[in-house]
């Protein structure tokens, strides 16, 4: 799943430390704005990671057969914005790595950057652009976290083409490791987007005005959710 | 109120073991330097020979000295063994460039084992080994809470550090839940299809989600009530670094550097 302790060799696990601290400073500085503002946020920021740590232990079927779990950093990203997901996602990398030893220390910069970054920027993007044409919040919901998941892994492919060329140079071994990945990744986007559309209908159907007070953390789903209600009355 | 298969998880497992292993009551700050700086010397050099070093002393150290079951270590240890293995060989194979170990030729295809392809798939594997016992090594004798008390001397974000702390706290009463919930699933043959199984997973992650906004709620009044004023603190009572443990990682790191200049060309053939 994430790329393991030690498979990144001297200058690459430090180049993606140094871009992922960069854009996680940046949501340490959203996150510390955004507590100071409404001290309630700061709990309940810490229990989605919780929840998104929770998320990723859970078995997800796929279609392969192998079990492979949801990553949840799209979800998140929908919910929260892609700057304060980028922090609970290393947070939650870090504590993958020290409590089940899943993903490790030396590669938290690339982890952090593939799952934290690329993934919930894309599902923020893509969740944005299905709200401007006006799509229906489950396609929304479905696309954003499918492309976000699959796009983690083509950021995963990447880094690790730059570190193991083949002959013919970077973009060969990027298509070999996307081609490796692809066979398990397709399914489990498709598995893990149908699972955010029943997570995300639950959650508006149940809690939708509890969503709607979280406004104050900037809330994508806030606005959509008055937008449904305005259509309904 | 236990359920009983919440501590039967690998996360439950590791955490008791850091808290409970014969390394435990030692200073974190030894045990983290002594780990991370093997960590980065093991990753960053380019001799074969220092993974082995480094993997041999952090595997005796577990075992010897901290009395962590070694059936235990080598579980943890197999799974990604047996995956790493596979993608050196994969790498061995099909990747690298420049002078040719093996070349096949057919009349429709050609396969070539590069020489350098090789040694990269020889020096992954072993650099993978020595890294993941170097976080072994960190993450079974240290307990998160002392690791996080000592990022917290080592100026790392205040916030940081909190949100840290109570995720921890919540990863474990959510596995909890999730484990009740799962086995109430399971009794009502909640998993008995596909489709059955990404519909309870769904309604399971739905619940899991309300009950933590609940709890954020209750946890934010409870927190109120003990005059919460932005910060939390935390009694840091842990024991000082011994002077001959520091002077011991210092010299280990000086003999693991020395030994790097003269077998960093052991490998290239």
């Amino acid at each position: 799943m994430h790329i393991m302790e030690g498979f990144l060799p001297h200058p690459w696990w430090e180049i993606w430390y140094i871009i992922s601290i960069v854009i996680v400073s940046y949501g340490i500085y959203r996150i510390s704005k955004v507590t100071k503002e409404i001290p309630e946020a700061k709990p309940l920021l810490a229990l989605m990671g919780a929840f998104i740590f929770v998320l990723s232990a859970l078995k997800l079927p796929s279609v392969t057969g192998s079990c492979s779990h949801p990553t949840g950093s799209g979800l998140s990203a929908v919910i929260f914005g892609p700057a304060i997901t980028s922090v609970l996602s290393m947070i939650v990398l870090l504590f993958q790595a020290l409590l089940l030893a899943h993903g490790g220390l030396t590669t938290l910069g690339a982890n952090t950057f593939s799952m934290g970054i690329i993934g919930p920027l894309v599902a923020y993007g893509i969740w944005i652009i299905s709200k401007k044409v006006q799509l229906q919040s489950s396609a929304g919901v479905f696309f954003a976290v499918a492309f976000g998941d699959l796009f983690t892994y083509v950021t995963t492919s990447a880094q690790l083409a730059l570190v193991f060329p083949t002959e013919a140079g970077f973009f060969d071994s990027f298509l070999k490791f996307s081609a490796i990945f692809a066979i398990t990744q397709i399914p489990l986007a498709i598995g893990e987007g149908i699972l955010a559309i029943f997570l995300f209908d639950f959650l508006a159907k149940y809690k939708g005005q509890l969503l709607a007070m979280m406004k104050v953390i900037n809330l994508p789903i806030t606005i959509h959710n008055q937008r449904r209600k305005n259509n309904e009355n | 109120m236990r359920s009983y298969t919440s501590y039967d998880n690998l996360c439950a497992k590791i955490d008791k073991i850091a808290y409970t292993n014969a390394l435990a009551k030692s200073s974190p700050v030894t045990k983290i330097l002594f780990a991370l700086s093997s960590l980065v010397l093991n990753v960053s050099t380019p001799s074969p020979l220092i993974p082995i070093i480094v993997f041999l002393i952090n595997t005796i150290l577990l075992i010897r000295f901290a009395n962590v079951p070694s059936k235990f270590y080598l579980n943890l240890l197999a799974y990604p063994t047996i995956i790493v293995a596979i993608s050196s060989l994969i790498i061995a194979m099909f990747f690298g460039q420049g002078e040719a170990l093996i070349e096949i030729v057919l009349p429709w295809f050609r396969w070539t084992v590069f020489k350098n392809g090789v040694t990269m798939g020889i020096t992954t594997f072993l650099r993978v080994e020595g890294a993941l016992s170097c976080l072994y090594f960190l993450v079974l004798t240290t307990s998160i809470t002392d690791i996080f008390i000592t990022l917290r001397k080592a100026h790392i974000p205040k916030i940081l550090i909190e949100m840290s702390l109570l995720i921890y706290r919540y990863i474990f009463v959510f596995l909890e839940v999730e484990a009740q919930m799962n086995i109430a699933q399971k009794l009502r043959l909640g998993h008995s299809n596909w489709k059955r199984r990404i519909r309870s997973l769904a309604l399971l992650s739905g619940n899991l989600f309300i009950r933590t906004l609940e709890q954020g709620e209750r946890t934010f009044l409870a927190m109120n009530a003990r005059g919460y004023n932005g910060s939390i603190r935390t009694l840091d009572d842990l024991p000082q670094p011994k002077l001959v443990h520091l002077f011991g990682i210092v010299l280990f790191n000086f003999i693991l550097i020395f030994l790097t200049f003269f077998t960093m060309n052991l490998l290239i053939m």
